[in-house]
């Protein structure tokens, strides 16, 4: 049996905030999803990331352009943000996260 | 229209060429960054100024000399050739050298006043002298990004009071990455978010790396003019 949805005014508020990897050489999904969210744990702790909702979309990772979006809820874009711009390493690889917009929308972060 | 006012190039304790550092400040999003140098001799201070100019025609990015005091013996040194150059910062670690340069209307900048120690290094008192005098507050990203586990919340901790003295006070603050390498330059984004994580309403976050620094920069041009005399005293 699938869940029926929620009605809309008791679905969460989401934003997704597309951005750029600016790297020494090019990365790999996997390692960013790692450093991302041992980044976040370790700042947010298990109860600030649950409180977030972040979610790092894998189908709209893109390793020409080393962009992708992560997801979170409306109220914790700042928490978001301020955690992706403490990664400053994967491995020996140095980078820097260039956040390109925030949305409602995956449509609107890709525009 | 964001400007970071704390930037160490290969000049000083820095890695980064400032060709390096410039051209990722540009493709970051900022207008304008400031080199915080340690200053050396006059001779140095010829050389940056040159290297400088030629850079920041080359990149098309606004670019400023500061130099950052690091006692007080350095800072009275630097006082009296204030006209030569764009920016002076105070770096903070020492009560005494924090105080000072909270007084010295001189001075643009503190950096980092709770840096290395168990105490905020600031209060209001200095609070009050740093709103009475025009001297900014640092907020510096760098020495979050190096720190971790305990060391890292003890600096949150102690710039979170900081800028809750700043904010009843209102006292400048300035949000800068700090960064010794263009590594470690940060978005303009991820500066004002942490500014908001830190108490900062979203405004004033973008407030000090926009208004605060062009309020420095637009003294930078006073002080060029041949009628300046010192701090809040010009020929009518």
């Amino acid at each position: 049996m699938k869940l029926k949805s929620l009605p809309s005014t008791l679905k969460e508020k989401l934003r997704y905030v597309s951005f750029q990897i600016i790297s020494e050489e090019p990365i790999e999904y996997s390692d960013l999803e790692s450093a991302v969210w041992n980044t976040m744990l370790d700042f947010l702790g298990e109860r600030g990331v649950a409180k977030t909702l972040v979610w790092l979309l894998k189908d709209r990772w893109d390793g020409n352009t080393q962009s992708g979006i992560i997801r979170c809820n409306n109220k914790s874009v700042a928490e978001i943000i301020a955690s992706l711009g403490l990664i400053d390493r994967l491995g020996d690889n140095r980078i820097t996260f260039k956040i390109l917009k925030v949305s409602g929308t995956i449509r609107g972060a890709v525009k | 229209m964001y400007y970071d006012m704390h930037v160490h190039s290969a000049f000083s304790e820095g890695e980064s060429k400032l060709e390096e550092i410039a051209s990722r400040a540009k493709l970051l999003g900022f207008k304008g960054i400031c080199f915080a140098e340690y200053f050396k001799n006059n001779e140095q201070m010829k050389t940056l100024k040159q290297n400088i100019e030629n850079v920041a025609k080359k990149e098309k990015i606004k670019i400023f000399l500061g130099f950052e005091a690091r006692s007080e013996k350095e800072l009275r040194k630097l006082v009296k050739i204030r006209r030569e150059y764009d920016v002076l910062l105070v770096r903070g670690y020492d009560l005494d050298l924090n105080r000072i340069a909270v007084e010295t209307p001189e001075v643009d900048i503190l950096t980092h006043p709770e840096l290395g120690r168990k105490d905020s290094g600031f209060n209001h008192i200095m609070a009050k002298e740093a709103a009475k005098n025009n001297v900014a507050i640092e907020v510096n990203f760098r020495n979050i990004l190096l720190s971790n586990k305990g060391t890292r919340a003890l600096i949150l901790q102690n710039i979170e009071r900081n800028l809750k003295l700043c904010r009843k006070f209102k006292t400048p603050i300035i949000i800068c990455s700090g960064a010794i390498s263009h590594w470690q330059l940060k978005d303009p984004k991820v500066l004002i978010s942490m500014g908001v994580l830190l108490g900062l309403e979203i405004n004033e976050a973008k407030l000090s790396l926009s208004k605060i620094p062009e309020k420095i920069i637009s003294q930078i041009e006073e002080r060029k003019s041949e009628k300046w005399i010192m701090p809040g005293v010009k020929e009518v």
